[in-house]
């Protein structure tokens, strides 16, 4: 009966997932095009898209690797959200959030992008391993001041787990304003997380024809939207638990994520793309010596 | 006669009879060689209990040798590479030249490592460490080319380890007049504080060259690389924890006494996590699978050098793990790349291309290697990254973790690198032939994978040898502390279960590969010829998969520290001392007369001293 739960809570805690984040990638869609004069697709396209997506046929393929990419992309998409608490207090959803630390997350989050990556390679486009080259020269970019504001949070109050920061962001307050420049550093880090302008070298409409993905079509597709957009709301969750106290309900959940969703968002609209080492360096430069500063103040506080 | 000496002798016996058996016929040779090690090993495991000892007499010195659980944890790692290495080596090697002489000296140098890590005293430490690096010396040129200048990189940097070692254990018996390693941790403290300290250092120098620690790591790439990939499985995977065994030693034994404590661990622990970062960051730019791996294994090993140097409870289980783990995956790497070489006939990444559907087992294995090299779960790979970083994190060393994350994040390019490059990509007609590796390479690769998943999700069993080993060295007991069967703890009881995550991975993948699997046969293989290129289809005899400068933008961001190479130090020193030689041959210039000029300049001035002390 137990495990019936868990499992039945697991399944509800995807589909929320799935239908926020979509939705959030619609709004953007919408936003974009507004942005740029245009009237833009209703906020459901991407519902539709993603339906009819997933409801076609797979006629080819590429081998066995491109074959099951969505799925280890689905790993730390799915795998991820169940190891985040997604609202405070527990009573709602709490998965598997007391089996796993931030550290381990960490590593996790990357099992999917590798076997992506190895998806993208078997379909002999050049196109997706430039890209794939890009996207991880950029992860090693953006993880070091994101490692640096999480490591700042562990040591400022002793603990890895996600749990224990949210427990103790109700006795402190927010640690965006206990340890503001880790949330500085951990923000600018997520700019490159959301790889969206200028930071979308990956994908690069431009001149890599969409890069990793551009061999997916069909049933890929639709699972690697679904799963872009269900890791969306993992990551932006992720950010609400460690900075904001982790959300009280789901109206609270959606407020707080979707604002933090607009930071990436409307930063890309106004900006151009970077060149790859032009990206590495912007990580390496204000966000990580906020990142240090902020590992310095929680040593000092 | 107990087992030990039985172990070892089975060992030299067989590494003398694997010798003369070449003789007689291969075949002969190929089992004496395999049957020396598979009963070697049989008769260990199923004998060998710890605490027992056991003396040799070599005319006059004795040599006292024993086992406890520290060794019995390093002779998993060996005898296991061993019996894997063994059976992958009869195909990998056949039809070379010399092959006697080959594999006696693997035998010898396994023979070897087991001395070393039954070595109750220091005498007979450094022959048996004497005989390991002479045999694999022997090894490294085996293959000729270019070996000279590589063999005599690496035994002149073991030379180097071994003169500070001998230096060290002359200085413990003048203080102590014993050779004795139990006497040596009981005695350190009495010892005057500066023999102390320069022991400690001369010893740590000594281990630091087999652990490839900068700046004694020069030797490291071009030895794994240069020798058969079937040995270097062992070189890299089991040989170069003898030096992580020895550090353990000393840290433990030795430099937790030193009053200067804190600073030797700090440094070692910092240039431990340099020699991982700078590593790393040149394994990316290797265009050699093999010279790939063997930078990897010098980043690897930093990692466990740091683990070594911190020597708290946790980061010793962190470093006793990574060893065991880096043995496994690195071993297995080195062997996938020798299946590849022997089948594809070449190692360079920017020839190979696309033999994932020609030879899947060799890339099943691969893949999980990578997965537990780049330390992502649920593989074990992670088990001791995760102990690590929360043992730097709680010990206080907040920007040595940076470091380290740094160059494991950076890890994860190399990782992609020599998988895509070997394995996919597109297909080239020049490797349409190439044909999956012989069973007896393949099996031994795909049981390691195995054993990689399995222990990922109970690491326990592992761990439970490592607390053994702790526990002799001193340590309290770890279990239920920092770890259960299934779970990883950290100083501040935070948890990670390692069975829930591998049960999670594999659910959701099942569950969308059921997805992607519905009606799957419908779908049809397409050639990785045929893709959308912006409407262009590559021809037959063109390949468009990305090789050359495949991290380029990389090195761009990051090419002022790629400024600094310490081998180019060396080489300049190398080239300073030639220039000084070259210039002492003026004296020496073999003319008969300008030695007789020499005699009688120095008879002058032997006379006009002679005079001055004598008449004075």
């Amino acid at each position: 009966m137990d495990f019936l739960i868990k499992t039945l809570g697991a399944i509800a805690t995807i589909i929320v997932a799935f239908i926020v984040g979509m939705l959030y990638m619609g709004i953007n869609r919408k936003i974009t095009a507004r942005v740029q004069n245009r009237v833009g697709p209703p906020v459901w396209q991407n519902y539709i898209d993603a339906l009819k997506l997933v409801s076609k046929k797979t006629s080819v393929h590429h081998g066995v690797m491109q074959h099951l990419a969505p799925a280890f992309l689905m790993i730390s998409s799915m795998g991820t959200l169940l190891f985040i608490p997604i609202l405070r207090g527990q009573s709602w959803f709490p998965n598997l959030s007391y089996h796993g630390d931030l550290i381990f997350i960490l590593y996790f989050m990357v099992l999917g992008s590798l076997g992506m990556a190895l998806g993208a390679g078997q379909t002999g486009n050049p196109n997706a391993a430039i890209g794939i080259t890009r996207g991880l020269s950029q992860m090693v970019g953006f993880e070091i001041p994101w490692v640096m504001a999480l490591v700042a949070m562990m040591i400022q109050y002793h603990t890895t787990s996600i749990s224990d920061l949210m427990a103790i962001q109700q006795q402190h307050g927010w640690l965006m304003f206990q340890n503001p420049l880790a949330f500085l550093a951990a923000i600018l880090a997520m700019l490159g997380m959301f790889r969206y302008s200028p930071f979308d070298i990956v994908g690069a409409p431009a001149e890599l024809a969409s890069g990793p993905i551009s061999e997916f079509g069909g049933k890929y597709l639709g699972l690697m939207m679904s799963s872009g957009s269900i890791f969306a709301f993992t990551k932006l969750t992720l950010y609400v638990d460690l900075f904001m106290g982790g959300a009280s309900n789901i109206v609270v959940l959606l407020i707080e994520t979707f604002t933090l969703y607009l930071i990436p968002m409307l930063y890309g609209l106004v900006s151009p793309r970077y060149r790859t080492e032009q990206a590495i360096r912007y990580f390496w430069g204000w966000p990580t010596v906020l990142g240090l500063a902020a590992l310095v103040y929680s040593v000092v506080i | 006669m107990n087992i030990i000496h039985i172990t070892l002798g089975i060992l030299l016996g067989g590494a003398i009879l694997t010798y003369f058996a070449n003789k007689i016929s291969g075949v002969v040779r190929d089992l004496m060689f395999i049957s020396t090690i598979v009963v070697a090993a049989a008769l260990f495991f199923i004998k060998m209990t710890p605490d027992t000892v056991a003396v040799f007499n070599l005319g006059g010195i004795t040599l006292s040798l024993g086992m406890n659980h520290l060794g019995l944890l390093f002779s998993i790692i060996i005898l296991g590479l061993a019996v894997l290495a063994g059976f992958y080596s009869l195909p990998y090697m056949k039809g070379k030249d010399n092959l006697g002489f080959f594999y006696m000296n693997y035998l010898l140098s396994i023979f070897g490592m087991m001395g070393i890590v039954m070595s109750k005293d220091l005498v007979s430490f450094f022959i048996f460490w004497e005989i390991m690096t002479w045999s694999s010396y022997l090894i490294v040129v085996y293959n000729g080319n270019k070996a000279n200048k590589i063999g005599i990189k690496y035994i002149l940097f073991s030379a180097l380890g071994a003169y500070s070692m001998l230096m060290a254990i002359v200085m413990v018996y003048s203080q102590l007049h014993s050779f004795s390693i139990a006497d040596l941790s009981a005695g350190f403290t009495t010892m005057p504080a500066s023999y102390q300290i320069t022991i400690a250092l001369l010893l740590i120098t000594g281990f630091a060259v087999k652990a490839a620690m900068m700046p004694l790591h020069v030797w490291a790439p071009d030895a794994y690389s240069n020798a058969p990939m079937s040995y270097t499985a062992m070189f890299s995977g089991a040989l170069s924890k003898m030096g992580v065994y020895g550090l353990v030693i000393v840290f433990v034994t030795m430099v937790s006494h030193l009053p200067q404590n804190f600073w030797v661990r700090e440094t070692i622990a910092w240039l431990g996590a340099i020699t991982a970062g700078m590593a790393t960051i040149y394994a990316i730019f290797q265009d050699d699978a093999k010279k790939l791996l063997a930078y990897s294994s010098v980043a690897q090993l930093g990692y466990i050098i740091t683990g070594v140097a911190i020597g708290t409870e946790i980061s010793m289980i962190a470093a006793l793990m990574l060893s065991i783990v880096h043995g496994m995956f690195k071993a297995n790497f080195f062997m996938v790349v020798g299946a590849v070489e022997r089948q594809a006939g070449t190692t360079d990444l920017t020839v190979l291309t696309g033999l994932i559907r020609k030879m899947p087992w060799t890339f099943f294995s691969a893949l999980m290697s990578a997965i537990a090299l780049a330390g992502i779960p649920p593989l074990v790979g992670y088990v001791g990254k995760w102990m690590l970083y929360e043992s730097l994190i709680s010990n206080g060393n907040y920007i040595l973790v940076i470091v380290i994350f740094f160059a494991s994040t950076a890890g994860f390019l190399y990782v992609f690198k020599i998988l895509y490059s070997i394995f996919l990509g597109q297909e080239e007609p020049e490797f349409e032939n190439v044909k999956e590796a012989p069973a007896l390479m393949v099996i031994p690769m795909v049981i390691i994978a195995l054993l990689l998943g399995f222990f990922g999700a109970f690491p326990g069993y592992l761990l439970k040898y490592i607390d053994n080993a702790l526990v002799v060295m001193g340590y309290p007991v770890s279990q239920g502390k920092w770890w259960e069967m299934t779970t990883l703890f950290n100083a501040w009881g935070n948890k990670v279960s390692t069975d829930l995550i591998m049960y999670t991975t594999i659910t959701v993948f099942v569950t969308i590969a059921i997805v992607l699997f519905y009606r799957w046969k419908n779908g049809r293989y397409v050639s990785t010829k045929d893709i959308s290129l912006s409407g262009e289809m590559p021809k037959e005899d063109e390949n468009y998969s990305f090789k050359l400068d495949f991290y380029k933008p990389f090195e761009r961001a990051i090419s002022p520290l790629l400024r600094y190479k310490i081998s180019k130090y060396y080489n300049e020193f190398a080239d300073g001392m030639e220039a000084f030689f070259d210039w002492t041959r003026r004296i020496y210039n073999g003319n008969a007369q300008t030695y007789a000029i020499y005699v009688i300049t120095f008879l002058v001035i032997l006379l006009l001293i002679a005079n001055n002390i004598f008449t004075v």
